[in-house]
């Protein structure tokens, strides 16, 4: 991946450009607001990471001027953690927001997950050996139906939609749930452990590869 | 009061206003009444001596000159020769015959040597000391050489005037003495009021945040403004509070934590004679940071809720599915904790309020409800309705809360004797009790016999039009 990094804390900016390196992803560092958008203009990124408050030029002006012209994913880096804050990142175009301070993995999940290619929109969605379809909201595994709850569904939805991508507990919450706080109980680990339980009836593979230290993993192996 | 401020009072200088308009609109109907009066008086005088001339010139027609001046000294004769001729005799009248010589040939006045006109003269006083008299009268001619002019005095007239400039006169005075008094009276308690915020204000500034304007609990402008100010006072005092409790918090509690994380990595300096230990002491100290920081985001949080803003952007919010949706989350972390967790709630039930907010109120009493309980304990939501409230309850059958306890709970930072031992930093009922108040729910802890009942009651809504 390409990314375009727009960060004025130096020390934070090189650590992260060192560690998308470490796996295998160019970075392009700016450390302020104009030449962040000259930079995205000029050249095409897989996905742009940006501070939110900017020298030069905000944050959030900087996605509203990025997003007349191309559509690449950006996501929010910021200190600014109201909701009204985070509401206010993305209905100015912004795809993600991540809080300060923030886990690496999280970053590099959020980043994978967003920069995947979008695919066109179909009635099911497949993964290996398991098959969803969205209007009957029906599961298959190996042509085997498998019931599940409402809340199980979505799930299963959000891990299809990104089969063979780490997630992390955080981006479940958010996605799954639409919890923007850190629950003190094991929410994502219960629920999970009963998808995988109902995924896994009758089949010796695991469907869902738990990530150490991130979060889960939809397998589809071919 | 100082004298010289009240002159700069609003209120005074307006009744001084009005009492010079008030004056002015009185002067020019005075005006407009003298005109008048003056214009009546003088053609009625005009009207008794053309009479007079009427009668002068029928006896000069009817036998000449000799009987015009008899009838002349008949009108201004005595009042025997008057009674006789049956007249009545008018004190003010004054007719002169006079031939072109400037000769009197009857008459009760000098000879005014004029032509025929409407005119006056002036007639100096018969006596020492008596006033001028003037006369207003018309002359003719009565025959060759021969004129009459018949004049009545205008000190009616001038006496008239005078009265009603006199009456104006005190009317004024009277005006400006009541305009003065009035203004200086309401002027004083306009004053006295202002005084009294004013008084409030500077106390505020100079530190005194509790001063409030008293009120007069008479519901007048004042007391609204009052009112109003004070409610802007309280407001700003509830948020300073907020912000001084917030500091204070991350001033002391937030030490114990980091006294913690800073003696485990002193420990894992000292120790740690493997990397692998290394490695697990730092593990533990990124675990420490990010309870600090949690408990950072929650004291945010919390201040964030409490400051109130959140209330402006409130929208229709379905509590029931919201109630639902936590139900369904929280069955299986219950289940595997081997709680029983359990739902009774009333469908499409509504009230106007922020769904993150909420979402994270119900999820902090469940999961209070999960941690502070021992296993096999069951767990309950409600959702119910009377006629205008919701009430949403989370009952477990726990060890409960005592009585004197129920209020410290909802404090920052407390955490009972038999919750320390478990996970959390005491600041979860904190943030219910704000989101709570943020949403005018009213929250209740009772006694569940066994165990705690959280109550929450919320004002009703209609649900929303599709």
């Amino acid at each position: 991946m390409r990314l375009l990094l727009v960060e004025d804390d130096v020390e934070l900016a090189e650590s992260l450009v060192e560690r998308f390196r470490e796996e295998g992803h160019d970075v392009v560092h700016v450390d302020n607001g104009l030449q962040g958008l000259t930079v995205a203009m000029r050249d095409d990124f897989d996905g742009i990471i940006m501070d939110r408050m900017l020298p030069g030029m905000d944050g959030l002006e900087l996605v509203k001027a990025i997003r007349r012209e191309k559509s690449t994913p950006i996501i929010y880096l910021t200190t600014m953690s109201g909701i009204d804050d985070r509401v206010q990142g993305l209905e100015a175009g912004s795809d993600d927001y991540l809080t300060k301070p923030f886990a690496f993995a999280e970053l590099l999940a959020r980043v994978r997950v967003m920069t995947r290619r979008s695919v066109t929109p179909s009635p099911t969605l497949c993964a290996g050996s398991i098959e969803m379809d969205l209007v009957q909201r029906s599961v298959k595994r190996r042509g085997q139906a498998i019931e599940l709850l409402p809340q199980e569904f979505l799930l299963l939805q959000y891990l299809l939609r990104n089969a063979n991508r780490a997630v992390t507990r955080k981006m479940l919450l958010e996605n799954v749930w639409g919890i923007h706080f850190d629950p003190h109980t094991s929410v994502v680990e219960s629920h999970i452990s009963r998808l995988r339980a109902r995924l896994n009836a009758g089949c010796d593979i695991d469907a869902i590869q738990t990530v150490r230290g991130i979060g889960y993993r939809l397998l589809a192996p071919n | 009061m100082r004298p010289i401020r009240i002159f700069k009072a609003e209120t005074f200088r307006l009744a001084a206003l009005f009492a010079l308009l008030f004056l002015a609109l009185t002067g020019a109907l005075i005006g407009t009444v003298l005109w008048i009066v003056d214009g009546t008086q003088r053609s009625t005088l005009i009207t008794a001596n053309d009479a007079d001339i009427a009668t002068v010139i029928n006896g000069f027609r009817d036998e000449g000159v000799h009987e015009a001046i008899e009838v002349v000294r008949q009108r201004i004769g005595t009042p025997a020769i008057a009674a006789k001729h049956k007249h009545t005799l008018d004190p003010d009248a004054y007719i002169v015959i006079e031939d072109s010589h400037g000769t009197v040939l009857v008459g009760n006045l000098f000879a005014v040597e004029c032509h025929a006109g409407v005119f006056s003269v002036s007639m100096p006083p018969l006596l020492e000391g008596r006033r001028h008299r003037n006369i207003l009268g018309r002359c003719v001619d009565i025959t060759d050489g021969v004129s009459l002019f018949v004049g009545r005095d205008t000190a009616t007239l001038t006496a008239t005037h005078e009265r009603i400039v006199r009456a104006f006169i005190w009317v004024a005075l009277g005006t400006c003495g009541f305009a003065a008094i009035a203004g200086l009276i309401l002027g004083r308690r306009f004053m006295a009021r202002v005084d009294a915020i004013a008084q409030t204000c500077e106390a505020i500034v100079a530190g005194r945040l509790t001063e409030r304007i008293p009120g007069r609990g008479r519901g007048d402008e004042w007391d609204r403004l009052a009112r109003a100010i004070n409610e802007m006072l309280d407001r700003i005092s509830a948020l300073l509070e907020n912000l001084r409790q917030m500091s204070s918090d991350i001033a002391h509690d937030l030490r114990t934590p980091l006294t913690r994380l800073r003696n485990r990595l002193e420990d894992a300096r000292a120790r740690s004679e493997s990397v692998q230990e290394c490695s697990a002491a730092m593990s533990r100290a990124i675990d420490d940071t990010d309870q600090l920081l949690s408990i950072f985001a929650a004291l945010l949080r919390i201040s964030q809720v409490e400051s109130g803003t959140r209330a402006q952007t409130f929208s229709s919010v379905c509590l029931s599915d919201l109630v639902d949706n936590m139900y369904q989350l929280y069955l299986p972390v219950a289940e595997d904790c081997r709680h029983a967790l359990t739902r009774d709630v009333q469908d499409a039930v509504y009230i106007r309020g922020d769904e993150e907010l909420l979402t994270q109120m119900f999820s902090n009493l469940i999961e209070n409800a999960i941690h502070h309980t021992p296993e096999n304990s069951n767990i309950h939501l409600s959702l119910h309705t009377s006629s205008s409230q919701v009430v949403v309850c989370v009952r477990d059958d726990g060890p409960g809360v005592p009585v004197d306890e129920r209020d410290k709970v909802l404090r920052r930072f407390y955490r009972m004797a038999a919750g320390r031992s478990t996970d959390g930093h005491g600041l979860g009922l904190s943030l219910v009790a704000a989101i709570a108040q943020l949403h005018g729910a009213v929250l209740r802890l009772k006694d569940a016999q066994p165990g705690l009942r959280l109550e929450l009651t919320f004002a009703k809504e209609k649900p929303p039009h599709k």
